[in-house]
């Protein structure tokens, strides 16, 4: 017996301190800054995005790799929603990965509060870039994100279903009187089988657009909000009339259908959003062909447009392979060949030297030519909104909702989004 | 093993013996804290540690990245004035009151029918325990809002009777009512101990009681539930402080958000998207130690009230 109970007593020791030593193994050093072909470094790169993105992503990656046989490139996707959630772990405990793919909503909270490189310190060539896009990815003199793409709102449709409900296209100027008559027409005529589109006064993006349409910035320069809440209550009454009708989706259809969009689901005629969704809604609809028209407003020569980085490349500020980092981000901006696999489902390729060497067909072309289409009404980029945008867009996002609901009316809905917005730029001051 | 130290303790006699035997009972608290060791050690880092860390952030401003400012009570303050926070309070409430009932009163008329002697029974249980092995997972959660979406199972079967109340999950006054569905569907866990204690009561009891001209409702009333109260109290407290902790099924059928209008913004959903999406922690830490509070004060408020209404056998009554 006892000689038993010693031998488990030894045992158990010992199966506890190998535990413990080997806790303390695992802590080795890694080597050097850069690898060379037969011991490369190895890098980690992080996207969100769907199946097909992923697909193309390997594919460059593994392009790169026969380019730099010295640096390996680890590569790791999820959802936009999950993505920023795992990020914020990641940085609280200080594993960011190498490099990233990255949103102009959240380069303010990372960026001011020390997580990612300033890639004017590294090797990344920006000379095919326009010089009105780079301040995006910039904060007070550090460049924190390069653009890879840029993409700019439009109103999609479906010239299809609009044939079939003998409606005639939109001929790529209307006010907001005029897009809600068309919006009103859908509905009528398809009585209610098709809706006019789905509410775009949910949509921050849109409403910035139309603050920049009325002359009107959406945040000062010290962080703060830049409009009232008449503002606000002026933009969310251009579609009173309209909620509850067939020119607007119901929510509880919108909901229902999430994470698919109506228009993807062929449950509405058009979607006002970023050009660089064409593939998707393509892929997701199963429509032959979709069109772009500019957005609508009440002054013809300003229509509020900007081109926007549809994403950026980043870096971790804590990275140990910093050259290597630098070489895959300027890889995935400035490579032709890069563009011709990504073509415009990253939006259309920011650096010149990579759009030029893309060829565009058929609907990739069509995200060119609105581009071009557009040029003439582009202002500047804006700059990366405040710390902690990303919050308020989907606060934005959630009001307007629950306005659809009849939960709360328009001036209750105001107030609820400026208490929501006070207290976030209080609470990041 | 328990038992030959506890017998050989009692027979010692001599000095040298017994001073050998307290060596040896040594050498087995050793032996024992030892293997104890691994889960001791995880206990204390993952969660005693992160407990009080989280205590500590609750008093201060913390995003994440940058280190935690001290601002006192002002988090447990602000909650009560944050209406979405009252609102994730409203809809966890709603949820325990009316789900946790209903899901004991489905447990414990289903144990009861298991009860009885009827051939394959076995099979039976087996069938009934299945929903709760796996619905907690995350696949449930996603088989149930296609069941309640749109056109999905239920809305047909509705509508073949004449009701159309259209898609669940996009309704904000519906989506309640599935969620409750969800929680009392899986009502396998506590039925198997109801099962069990059902199985304990002598059946002399209720033989009596027919001699004396008993029917089912009252020797329910005054046989099965006073012999089974210990039992009744157990499930209670265990699934009310399961559903105050419901997260995952809320996360997936509302894509993470609470909506639709904020008619699934429970508590712990809430506090998730406080502390990851906005990456406010400290404001989440807040909320988490109010629910720890919560919970504990509704768990001394049963045993409180217990005495009055639950019998354990021995008890003078």
């Amino acid at each position: 017996m006892i000689n038993r109970r010693h031998f488990l007593t030894t045992v158990a020791v010992g199966t506890a301190s190998a535990g413990v030593l080997a806790a303390c193994g695992t802590g080795s050093s890694t080597s050097g800054q850069t690898g060379s072909a037969e011991n490369p470094v190895t890098i980690n790169y992080t996207w969100w995005g769907n199946d097909d993105r992923a697909e193309r992503t390997r594919k460059a990656i593994a392009l790169f790799e026969e380019k730099n046989p010295d640096i390996k490139v680890n590569g790791n996707f999820t959802d936009f929603a999950g993505y920023w959630q795992k990020r914020a772990t990641e940085a609280a405990g200080g594993g960011l990965p190498d490099v990233m793919q990255w949103d102009l909503s959240y380069l303010r909270d990372y960026g001011q509060r020390n997580q990612l490189l300033d890639l004017s310190t590294v090797n990344i060539n920006t000379d095919a870039f326009e010089k009105s896009l780079l301040p995006s990815g910039q904060i007070k003199g550090k460049t924190y994100g390069i653009p890879t793409s840029t993409n700019a709102f439009a109103v999609y449709y479906d010239p299809a279903k609009l044939a079939s409900l003998g409606i005639a296209e939109p001929d790529g100027s209307w006010t907001y009187k005029e897009f809600n008559e068309f919006l009103t027409e859908v509905g009528t005529k398809s009585n209610g089988a098709i809706f006019g589109g789905t509410d775009y006064t949910g949509v921050w993006w849109m409403f910035n657009i139309w603050l920049r349409q009325n002359n009107i910035q959406a945040f000062t320069e010290d962080g703060k909000l830049g409009f009232t809440k008449d503002d606000l209550k002026k933009w969310w009454n251009l579609t009173a009339d309209l909620r509850g009708t067939g020119a607007i989706v119901s929510e509880e259809r919108v909901t229902q259908l999430a994470p698919k969009s109506p228009f993807g689901s062929n449950v509405t005629a058009t979607e006002v959003t970023w050009d660089n969704f064409m593939a998707g809604y393509l892929a997701d609809s199963g429509a032959k062909e979709l069109k772009l028209a500019p957005v609508p407003s009440d002054d013809p020569d300003n229509l509020g447009l900007f081109l926007k980085p549809s994403m950026l490349m980043v870096a971790s500020a804590k990275t140990k392979f910093k050259d290597a980092a630098a070489r895959f981000i300027d890889f995935m901006v400035n490579d032709p060949e890069v563009g011709q696999i990504f073509k415009t489902s990253r939006g259309v390729p920011a650096s010149k030297t990579q759009r030029d060497g893309t060829t565009f067909e058929g609907t990739d072309k069509l995200v060119v030519d609105y581009e071009k289409s557009i040029e003439k009404y582009l202002k500047d980029a804006p700059e990366p909104p405040i710390v902690g945008f990303g919050t308020l867009e989907a606060s934005f996002k959630r009001i307007a909702s629950d306005l659809n609901y009849g939960k709360l009316d328009i001036n209750g809905a105001t107030d609820a989004w400026f208490k929501e917005a006070e207290d976030l730029i209080k609470q990041n001051a | 093993m328990t038992q030959s130290p506890t017998l050989s303790r009692r027979s010692t006699t001599s000095a040298p013996a017994q001073l050998r035997k307290s060596k040896q009972r040594g050498a087995d608290a050793r032996a024992g804290y030892t293997f104890l060791l691994p889960w001791l050690l995880g206990f204390i880092a993952l969660t005693v540690g992160p407990m009080i860390s989280s205590l500590y952030l609750s008093f201060t401003n913390y995003n994440l990245f940058e280190p935690p400012k001290w601002i006192g009570l002002d988090n447990y303050t602000t909650l009560f004035q944050d209406e979405r926070f009252l609102q994730s309070v409203g809809v966890t409430v709603g949820y325990v009151v009316f789900g946790t009932p209903l899901k004991l009163a489905a447990a414990l008329a289903v144990a009861m029918l298991l009860n009885s002697k009827r051939r394959g029974q076995g099979f039976y249980r087996s069938a009934f325990y299945a929903p709760s092995l796996i619905g907690a997972s995350v696949s449930i959660a996603i088989v149930w809002k296609a069941m309640f979406g749109d056109s999905g199972p239920v809305d047909q079967g509705l509508s073949f009777f004449g009701i159309n109340l259209g898609g669940w999950v996009g309704n904000p006054s519906m989506t309640m009512p599935m969620f409750i569905l969800l929680t009392v569907w899986q009502f396998g866990a506590p039925m198997v101990i109801f099962l069990a204690g059902l199985k304990q009561i002598p059946n002399e009891l209720y033989e009596a009681a027919s001699m004396d001209g008993a029917g089912p409702v009252r020797k329910f009333f005054n046989i099965t539930w006073p012999m089974l109260s210990p039992v009744i109290f157990f499930n209670l407290l265990m699934e009310t402080i399961h559903a105050f902790q419901i997260f995952a099924s809320a996360y997936i059928i509302s894509n993470g958000e609470g909506g639709p209008a904020g008619s699934t913004l429970f508590y712990t959903l809430y506090l998730y998207l406080r502390g990851f999406s906005d990456f406010r922690m400290g404001y989440a830490s807040a909320m988490a130690w109010l629910l720890v509070i919560v919970v504990g004060i509704i768990t001394l408020i049963f045993f409180r009230t217990s005495k009055s209404w639950v019998h354990y056998s021995g008890d003078a009554k």
